[in-house]
């Protein structure tokens, strides 16, 4: 291994605590949500006031969901004022035919193995942008406003209600609306592997310590060996 | 003459007492979710309103939201009801048919022209020129039309004419639409239900003559009055869904104390109506209070959205064993798959390009 020849400060601290407290929402979500869907547990014989059998597991879901809402927002706003170059939208431009051109097309090559070489990216690479925009920003999009949608149905004329019960008549009824809530939550499983995945293999190949950049912030260039 | 006459005529004809027809309306104001301060108007609207005739179009449809209406619950109350609605033309009903009755639709469109209301009960074939469904010598699609025209507003009854229910569920051989596809032009209210409750067919009649306006709508276009909450919201098993008490078998120990339905698929987390709150046949019961779950019948496309019995819808373009979980353990499965797949060859290049460099030194 080669001597570390530069340390670039790539994720900031508020970029670091959203990647974090992003990753516990969703766990949490995604297995509150499923035990929502498929309560295993049931509770012994007995009066129904004594238990909380469901009510808990609704309590954690939505709990989890509005920390993980605040926390989306605030990385929104950190990508659109936080002038921080490698956590902005800047960059990410997919609806122009000359992103998708040179630096996208090298990036998806060197991941089919059809180049050798390893572009070098600080920051996210073309590839990881689209994912990030795909499963990240319109995932979680869905995923809120189905959500508060829902939320908002105990309610009727409420605030979510008000706000977000467009989603239901969009999607053809409450219960399609559901299920389309459950479906879309296995987006973020699916996402989980293919990001542990690209982080570990990159770290491996590229040798930049990107797995230990999310704690510690910083990326490493590393000496190529002598040969 | 018949046409002429109020509501609180035909009740003191009838040999209603002055109490009786109070009553009547005090309830009629409960069920449209009116404060009592509005009650005066419904007398009012009562005493003094010409009856408001009525259009009765039969569709493609079972007529059981006639047989709702007609078992309304208060027998003395909903039977007056039923008989003081100036239903002018009702093929189901009528004691006339054939072109008779006919005439009498031409002409109650004619001598009431803007101002009768158009109840449809079923929904219009649209395939092959609406053959699929012909009443009285025409296509139902062009009668729907013609009777439309001059209405001042439709009611789809139930959920064949409000989203279609089953003639327009998968494959659709009729072509079957919901009236709002048919009619675009008049305002409409959204009944649906399979059938409705009958308090509520009543209701929604009764706001018109009471206000000349359409009751309150909600998104899908039904009375907010008895649309607005979800039969989970108003459940008297709620308790047990809270705690997490469920109904795992019909034949359980659960079944018997009663508890949630939601395992054994219930839609009623997911379904708009009033069935939890006036219930059915004067408040005897409802689906859920008799152990059974809500199908979800006053939603649209209920039909289509998988088992009444499991929770999870099936998804339909991809047979009929395959659903949300089982799309997603597939698809984390074909990810971690893909993602080992790709480690290999990584592996196996870098082993490669390390042995070639090997050879070059």
């Amino acid at each position: 291994m080669g001597r570390i020849i530069e340390e670039i400060y790539v994720w900031r601290l508020p970029v670091r605590l959203y990647h974090w407290i992003n990753a516990l929402c969703t766990v949490a979500l995604f297995i509150t949500g499923l035990y929502i869907a498929f309560p295993l547990f049931n509770p012994p014989l007995g009066e129904a006031v004594f238990y909380r059998g469901m009510s808990w597991w609704r309590f954690i879901h939505f709990a989890f969901a509005f920390i993980f809402i605040a926390n989306f927002l605030f990385r929104m706003y950190w990508a659109l004022f936080g002038g921080d170059k490698y956590a902005r939208f800047g960059g990410f431009r997919p609806w122009s035919p000359s992103w998708w051109g040179k630096p996208f097309l090298e990036q998806v090559k060197s991941y089919l193995f059809l180049r050798s070489d390893e572009p070098n990216y600080v920051g996210h690479n073309p590839v990881a942008a689209l994912a990030h925009f795909l499963f990240i920003f319109c995932g979680s999009s869905f995923m809120i406003f189905s959500g508060l949608a829902m939320y908002g149905e105990n309610n009727p004329g409420g605030f979510n209600s008000v706000w977000f019960g467009w989603m239901i008549p969009l999607m053809g009824g409450s219960y399609t609306l559901h299920w389309a809530h459950h479906l879309m939550a296995w987006i973020f499983p699916i996402y989980l592997i293919m990001h542990l995945y690209a982080v570990f293999r990159h770290d491996v190949v590229d040798r930049t310590s990107v797995t230990s950049s999310i704690v510690t912030g910083y990326k490493h260039k590393v000496e190529e060996e002598p040969a | 003459m018949q046409s002429n006459q109020t509501f609180a005529d035909v009740f003191k004809a009838g040999g209603v007492s002055r109490r009786d027809f109070l009553k009547f309306c005090s309830l009629t104001s409960v069920y449209l979710g009116l404060s009592p301060s509005m009650v005066p108007s419904v007398v009012a609207a009562m005493e003094k309103k010409p009856r408001t005739p009525v259009i009765w179009l039969h569709g493609q449809e079972c007529t059981c939201c006639s047989e709702s209406f007609i078992r309304s619950s208060h027998p003395t109350i909903e039977d007056i009801v039923f008989n003081l609605i100036s239903l002018d033309y009702d093929d189901v009903l009528s004691a006339a048919a054939g072109h008779q009755l006919e005439d009498v639709r031409r002409k109650t469109m004619k001598d009431y022209k803007g101002k009768y209301i158009l109840a449809v009960e079923g929904n219009a074939s649209t395939k092959d020129d609406g053959v699929y469904c012909m009443v009285g010598g025409d296509s139902f699609l062009n009668t729907l039309k013609e009777t439309a025209a001059d209405a001042a507003a439709v009611i789809a009854w139930g959920a064949c004419a409000s989203f279609g229910c089953v003639q327009n569920a998968h494959p659709n051989p009729s072509g079957a639409v919901p009236i709002s596809d048919v009619i675009k032009d008049k305002p409409i209210v959204k009944v649906p239900g399979c059938p409705p409750i009958s308090e509520v067919m009543t209701g929604v009649v009764t706001h018109f003559h009471t206000f000349g306006t359409l009751p309150e709508l909600d998104r899908f276009g039904r009375p907010k009055a008895f649309y607005n909450t979800r039969i989970h919201d108003k459940c008297y098993r709620r308790a047990f869904f809270e705690a997490g008490q469920f109904v795992r078998s019909f034949d359980d120990d659960a079944t018997r104390k009663g508890w949630c339905l939601y395992k054994m698929g219930c839609k009623g987390p997911t379904t708009y109506n009033s069935c939890s709150k006036i219930q059915w046949n004067g408040g005897t019961s409802f689906p859920i209070g008799s152990g059974h779950p809500c199908i979800g019948c006053s939603e649209p496309n209920f039909w289509d959205k998988g088992p009444f019995y499991t929770r999870l819808a099936e998804v339909p373009f991809l047979g009929s064993d395959s659903n949300a979980d089982k799309i997603g353990v597939i698809a984390v499965g074909a990810a971690a798959a893909g993602a080992a797949a790709h480690a290999a060859v990584t592996a196996v290049k870098k082993a490669k390009s390390g042995s070639e460099d090997n050879d070059k030194a």
